[in-house]
């Protein structure tokens, strides 16, 4: 059946219980773990964050603290070691980019399950995501 | 997650939205405005401000009573003060030692050093409240309003120690190395871990959704409107433009908020500190000028402080005027300035806490102060003639008696207070409104916001203030709650950490070398 394993396959993180969620599912779908990548969409610093304000904090520290965070993360969860895209925009339209520019086969992630308003103002970034990416989606539901 | 927590959150929400929209609803309804476009926005904002006063402002004790909501504020900053032993007086010195780095170690968890932080939060507290709001306060209240905002600011003090510590304990550092803080999080994981998850987790909800839509009073409209009343003092042929002037400062605040113009903000971050300390100057030279005089003003604003004549409500009046514009001023009780105070790179809550006691000092003790003593130093709020003067165009006018250009110094200072407070409180809103709709929104809050600069900007002061005002002391409502109950476990840390700071242990390695050869 090998040739129904991915070559690349993409997976959303953004830290809550949920996201690690694919990883299993993920791993399941390639031939090695090398073709799991990762990324992680952080949002811009408001202005009057007193990290911004006194710029204590630069993007760059920010990126290399998420991806520490995420070897530290998934060493603890026994997942070893896979590389994680730090980018900072929206969330939904650096998931697509990114996947486009790897050539991901497949893009992972767990349905979030908002309901009412919070599901009214974004919907939820698997949809959009769904609706957007170049490649198939698998929402775990 | 139980069920009928999320119907409660669901509720909240309609609730937010409502008080929201609550404006555009009532265009449509009003026929006493004034007239066109800016007529029906004014009369919007009025009608929200009547259902709110409905809800916050019954008054206890009859007619002349004190509204519901200040009594809330008033006891907790004297039981604070109290419970914890007059921390306002004892812990000052301590605070200075702190601020001046004294203790700064670049180990501890957070992202700016207890200066840092308390500059941050500065920049959200001295706003253009601190020109336009104590002469808002003496023309309502009297001189002797003056007299009770600093009581309120001392007694403020304590709870802004409270709260501070709170959000300094219960911060979450998230992977990025940003930290997360705030009444949001020390309600719903502090009260957690006292075992009232689901109190917690309401009042959280509760003050995120107050938290959210007050940014837009305090630290928006009232903002703008004062700005304008202060920019078009200096240049009346802006007094009919001011939809131009909304719209222009809208872009302005956009430009930093929206478009990641960093510079603006930073800009103005300078510059507020630097107009603080020219207008600090001009007071004091104005107070050099009358110096004779300047016992009489302050005796008359003791005086009138308990026997106030042609008040309404009396001595009740002046005490719920003057401790309401200082709420609005430093912001003590309401919670906002622990969001940014949570950033301090420090591993003992307590500490951040009696940094951020010294907010309320500086901001009313010291420049209100000033502002009072000015005010009723010249004598303009007693004269006819001036009676039609208000806010920030009456502190303009009392200046101008002494120093004549000094007008233009008001529009420049009050147009940066007002940007750096209004950059600050999108910030405060901003998070509250992540906490309550995640992150990938903010957008929405932002579009609101810029909205409401224009409409601060074109409304009359009168329902601005009401709004501001009711929205910004019911933020003390789920906030001050949650502080009364944890205030044990805020008073257990207290006397944990003044023990230790008592022992010297937390003194820097050569700094407790050195004191034990000197006692020998």
């Amino acid at each position: 059946m090998s040739w129904l394993k991915r070559k690349s396959v993409l997976i959303p993180i953004d830290f809550s219980e949920l996201s690690y969620q694919a990883l299993g599912p993920a791993k399941e779908l390639v031939e090695d773990v090398s073709a799991l990548k990762l990324i992680h969409v952080l949002s811009p610093l408001h202005p009057a964050d007193p990290a911004a304000m006194w710029d204590t904090l630069s993007d760059d520290d920010r990126k290399q603290k998420v991806k520490a965070f995420t070897h530290d993360k998934l060493g603890e969860m026994g997942h070893g070691e896979l590389p994680i895209e730090v980018v900072i925009g929206d969330p939904t339209s650096k998931i697509v980019d990114y996947a486009q520019e790897i050539d991901a086969d497949l893009i992972v992630m767990p349905s979030h399950g908002r309901k009412g308003v919070k599901r009214f103002l974004i919907g939820s970034i698997a949809e959009q995501v769904v609706r957007l990416s170049h490649c198939p989606v698998l929402i775990l539901k | 997650m139980k069920k009928p927590m999320f119907r409660l959150k669901h509720y909240l929400y309609a609730f937010a939205f409502l008080l929201i929209f609550l404006p555009q609803v009532a265009f449509a309804q009003e026929d006493a405005a004034p007239g066109g476009f800016l007529g029906s926005i004014e009369a919007g904002v009025q009608s929200v401000v009547d259902v709110l006063n409905l809800i916050f402002y019954f008054k206890i004790g009859g007619e002349n009573g004190m509204p519901f909501i200040v009594l809330w504020l008033v006891v907790g900053a004297i039981f604070f003060t109290f419970r914890l032993k007059f921390i306002n007086v004892r812990a000052f010195k301590h605070a200075i030692d702190v601020v001046r780095g004294k203790y700064d170690s670049d180990e501890d968890e957070g992202d700016v050093s207890h200066f840092q932080a308390l500059a941050a939060a500065l920049s959200g507290t001295v706003g253009i409240g601190n020109i336009a709001g104590v002469a808002i306060a003496i023309r309502l209240g009297g001189p002797g309003a003056a007299f009770w905002m600093t009581m309120a600011g001392f007694l403020g003090m304590s709870s802004k120690f409270a709260e501070c510590t709170l959000g300094q304990k219960y911060r979450v550092i998230k992977p990025d190395g940003t930290v997360g803080g705030g009444p949001m999080y020390y309600l719903s994981r502090g009260l957690s871990a006292m075992g009232l998850a689901p109190v917690g987790k309401a009042l959280a909800v509760i003050f995120a959704v107050f938290c959210a839509i007050g940014s837009l009073g305090i630290g928006n409209m009232f903002q703008a409107n004062q700005a304008f009343a202060a920019v078009s003092n200096v240049l009346p042929f802006l007094s009919s433009l001011s939809w131009l002037f909304g719209i222009v400062l809208a872009l302005v605040v956009g430009l930093v908020i929206l478009g990641g113009i960093e510079r603006i903000g930073a800009v103005a971050g300078v510059l507020v500190p630097a107009m603080a300390v020219i207008y600090a100057l001009a007071c004091l030279w104005v107070m050099l000028v009358k110096l004779p005089e300047v016992p009489g003003a302050i005796g008359t604003i003791i005086a009138t402080a308990f026997n106030p004549e042609a008040v309404a409500g009396g001595a009740v009046g002046a005490i719920v005027i003057g401790f309401q514009r200082a709420a609005f001023s430093n912001e003590a009780g309401l919670g906002s300035a622990a969001i940014a105070h949570s950033a301090a790179k420090t591993d003992e809550p307590v500490r951040e806490g009696i940094v951020a006691l010294l907010e309320p000092f500086i901001d009313t003790m010291f420049i209100c102060n000033l502002t009072a003593i000015v005010i009723v130093l010249t004598g303009v709020y007693a004269d006819p003639t001036a009676a039609d003067l208000n806010g920030a165009q009456l502190s303009a006018a009392s200046f101008e008696t002494v120093i004549g250009w000094f007008p233009y110094v008001i529009a420049v200072a009050g147009f940066l207070f007002a940007l750096s407070t209004m950059i600050s409180w999108s910030y405060y809103g901003q998070q509250s409104w992540a906490y309550l709709f995640g992150d990938g929104t903010v957008n929405i809050y932002k579009g609101i916001f810029l909205f409401c600069v224009f409409v601060g900007s074109v409304v009359n002061l009168g329902p601005i203030l009401d709004f501001s005002d009711i929205m910004a002391l019911a933020m003390s409502l789920p906030n001050l709650l949650g502080c009364f109950l944890m205030s044990g476990l805020i008073a257990r840390e207290l006397a944990s950490y003044m023990a230790r700071l008592k022992s010297g242990e937390m003194l820097p390695e050569p700094q407790l070398a050195q004191e034990t050869v000197l006692r020998r």
